[in-house]
């Protein structure tokens, strides 16, 4: 099996789980818990069906959509992830490249295997900074600077992992960081990040700042001045209340299935808070994307755009550079084709008509 | 296992898979992306019960019903399908004779394997033909006068395949029209050599309806998805669809219509029918299955055109409860291609036998004699 074999999802996993060191592998592709809420995020789909039209003179596809004060080729960007050294030897650089080329948003994390100043070197288009907030604040405000002088176009706050989930895998495989892997972005900042022969559990729990409120949300807003997503964000309240503090976009997810298992899968919920905020934020729909079918639906049901971790980190962990650009490519070929199928040629044109639930 | 083991549609395919090729095999069996929408056009049927009616006397039972002006002796028909001859010799010639024997219609495809006039001078009960909009002008005129010409008595023009769906098992397989043989392939070939012998001695494969005008598809080995994708007029839209129609000038239909919008377009520009269908979960996954969205079709045009629910049926029942909701007939292509491909023009009337014997059973367990009985107080949907 090779990367011209990989046609889906599933394939890139296949592939990845024969490349990588079982600990790692496992870290990718488990939730917490069960896993209930994980296995969830994807099968919400499968509760909701399409409707196309026909006859409606397809030659001419657009897909472009502007998210985050970008304009970008098609409606899904893969979603800031850590530690992407672990996964390919080049890592984020892979990853920022083949992102460039297929024109969609790159997100890179504050546990970033590769820095910020780098990445902005690698890559020209549009880029956010996904950042977690430490118990040390001067973290954050270099982070944010350090950001902005890279080039980065948005910011993105993680409101999900207060504290680290349940993610039993990890505690068989006795996943680590490995000793010489860098945390490119908070090395020279914490003694923990640069050795981090620990769980990521760990470090989540004992440097990232469970104490963490809207305010301090709202301050990184002021701070950073530009366009701003907050990430997590599964309540209609927390919507309404991401608006206040003057967000540019919600990202709707429960982190992969990673952090609350049992909790509602983004899909599931993504209606009630487009109902509610829809019209004044950007609402994104993070978690379960497998399929060109499944971002239709999102965009059917009002979401700006789509993002995905595991699809991609997969395909970086089976082909570097050339693996990204595969599975971007086959999700806008997807999508393309069933925008055809759809009867639609802009993403406009996909609301509410065109979705039915399946238990009305 | 042979034809004698075979009493449902899960029989026939096996025996299907034991005598095709497994490129072949899987083109039939296999659906777009992960198959959810293919899956759920059968499994729509079980979350809705029929609720039967008893001692009404059912001794004699109609199975008639008229479509397109034509009257048929059973409510399911042989819907359109291509390249018949790689599943069986026989191909087209064989369904064709099997559907007149049940006086039912038997649906050709434009990418069929024996040509029309033939078809029209081996059968003399209803006939439909199924029409793609290729790009080329000069070979839809072609193919509309001679389908005229051999006095079909439906044009059908497919609505669904603007492009090619994502069918990987194709991919995978390396399945092609005409097939291909590859390294990785040859083994599945030569594991069935009765199919290869019969393929290379029975008579030249061809698509007589658009050899004369495209080599894609007999002289060029093409996937199907990639015939949709780059021979077909992604242009077409509804004024395409009405100079057709008028064209034709007789039963006209789109097969592929979903939505209650499109359906009361297809009214507006003259058709006499539509199919609700999802091309058997082969183009777009995720989509709507055809008995889920077949009441709020009938309810807005039930009345003034003939609608058709095709996907998913695989039991006598499934046809009982599509009538129940108000279509005028099913149709279907598994159901019987993969009875050809198992044994022939024996094997469709076999299972064509089976379903005219399982609606006559289950009208009777049901109560109704004939199929203007069956209505919506004979179903109750299934709160989950």
């Amino acid at each position: 099996m090779n990367l011209k074999d990989c046609h889906n999802f599933e394939d890139f996993k296949k592939l990845a789980k024969k490349k990588l060191p079982s600990p790692i592998f496992h870290y990718i592709d488990g939730g917490s818990d069960d896993e209930v809420t994980l296995n969830r995020n994807t099968e919400a789909f499968n509760d909701y069906d399409l409707i196309p039209n026909v006859l409606n003179d397809v030659s001419n596809i657009d897909m472009s959509t502007t998210v985050l004060g970008e304009k970008i080729d098609f409606p899904l960007f893969p979603s800031a992830t850590a530690m992407h050294r672990l996964y390919h030897h080049e890592g984020e650089r892979a990853s920022a490249r083949a992102v460039e080329k297929m024109g969609t948003i790159f997100g890179t994390s504050t546990m970033g295997t590769v820095s910020i100043e780098e990445i902005g070197q690698i890559n020209k288009g549009p880029k956010s900074f996904q950042l977690y907030i430490h118990k040390d604040r001067g973290l954050t405000d270099n982070l944010l600077e350090r950001c902005k002088k890279a080039g980065f176009t948005s910011l993105c706050l993680t409101v999900d992992t207060v504290v680290a989930g349940n993610r039993e895998r990890d505690r068989r495989t006795g996943f680590t960081t490995p000793p010489k892997l860098t945390l490119a972005n908070i090395i020279h900042m914490t003694e923990k990040g640069s050795s981090i022969d620990k769980s990521v559990i760990d470090y989540i729990n004992e440097q990232f700042d469970p104490a963490m409120n809207w305010k301090d949300a709202e301050y990184c807003v002021k701070k950073w001045n530009g366009p701003f997503a907050l990430k997590g964000v599964m309540s209609v309240e927390d919507a309404k209340k991401a608006i206040d503090i003057g967000c540019t976009a919600v990202i709707v997810s429960n982190h992969g299935g990673r952090q609350l298992d049992g909790s509602r899968a983004p899909f599931d919920q993504l209606a009630e808070i487009v109902d509610a905020v829809g019209d004044k934020i950007e609402v994104i729909l993070d978690g379960g994307v497998r399929r060109g079918t499944h971002v239709l639906k999102a965009l059917s049901l009002g979401a700006k755009a789509c993002s995905f971790g595991k699809g991609y980190l997969f395909a970086l962990a089976a082909g570097g550079q050339k693996g990204v650009e595969k599975i971007l490519a086959n999700m806008k070929t997807e999508i393309n084709r069933d925008m055809k199928l759809m009867g639609c040629r802009t993403l406009k044109e996909l609301n509410r008509s065109k979705i039915i639930h399946r238990r009305n | 296992m042979n034809l004698g083991n075979c009493h449902n549609f899960y029989d026939f395919r096996e025996l299907a898979k034991r005598k095709l090729p497994s490129p072949i095999f899987h083109y039939i069996d296999g659906a777009a992306d992960d198959e959810i929408t293919y899956k759920r056009n059968t499994s729509a049927f079980d979350d809705v019960d029929l609720v039967p009616n008893v001692l009404r006397g059912v001794e004699n039972i109609d199975l008639s019903t008229t479509i397109f002006g034509k009257k048929i002796d059973l409510p399911l028909y042989c819907a359109p399908t291509a390249l018949q001859r790689l599943f069986h010799y026989d191909g087209e010639r064989a369904v064709g004779k099997a559907a007149q024997k049940f006086n039912t219609m038997f649906g050709v495809s434009a990418l069929s394997t024996v040509s029309v006039e033939e078809i029209a001078s081996l059968i003399d009960t209803p006939k439909m033909f199924q029409f793609y909009f290729h790009k080329d002008r000069g070979l839809n005129d072609a193919v509309m006068e001679r389908v005229k010409a051999a006095k079909f008595d439906v044009m059908a023009l497919t609505v669904d395949t603007i492009t090619g769906g994502n069918r990987e098992r194709d991919l995978r397989t390396g399945f092609t029209s005409p097939p291909k043989l590859t390294l990785s392939s040859l083994f599945s070939f030569a594991v069935k050599p009765m199919w290869g012998i019969n393929y290379l001695t029975k008579g030249k494969f061809e698509l007589p309806h658009l050899q004369d005008h495209v080599s894609e598809g007999t002289s060029t080995a093409v996937s199907i998805g990639n015939y949709f994708s780059n021979m077909l007029d992604q242009s077409m839209n509804w004024k395409d669809a009405e100079k057709l129609c008028s064209q034709w000038g007789g039963h006209f239909a789109l097969k592929g219509v979903m939505s209650v919008e499109d359906a009361k377009r297809a009214l507006d520009i003259g058709c006499t029918g539509i199919m609700v269908s999802n091309h058997g979960g082969r183009q777009l996954d995720g989509s709507r299955s055809p008995f889920d969205q077949l009441a709020a079709i009938v309810d807005a045009v039930g009345d003034k055109m003939d609608v058709i629910c095709e996907g998913g049926i695989q039991r006598g029942t499934h046809v009982l409860k599509a009538l129940s909701l108000g279509a005028k007939a099913c149709s279907g292509g598994r159901l019987y291609l993969y009875a050809l491909a198992g044994a022939g023009q024996a094997g469709v009337e076999r299972a064509l036998n089976q379903y005219r014997a399982e609606i006559e059973r289950d009208m009777k367990l049901m109560g109704c004699t004939k199929i203007s009985d069956l209505n919506r107080n004979n179903l109750r949907f299934r709160k989950k």
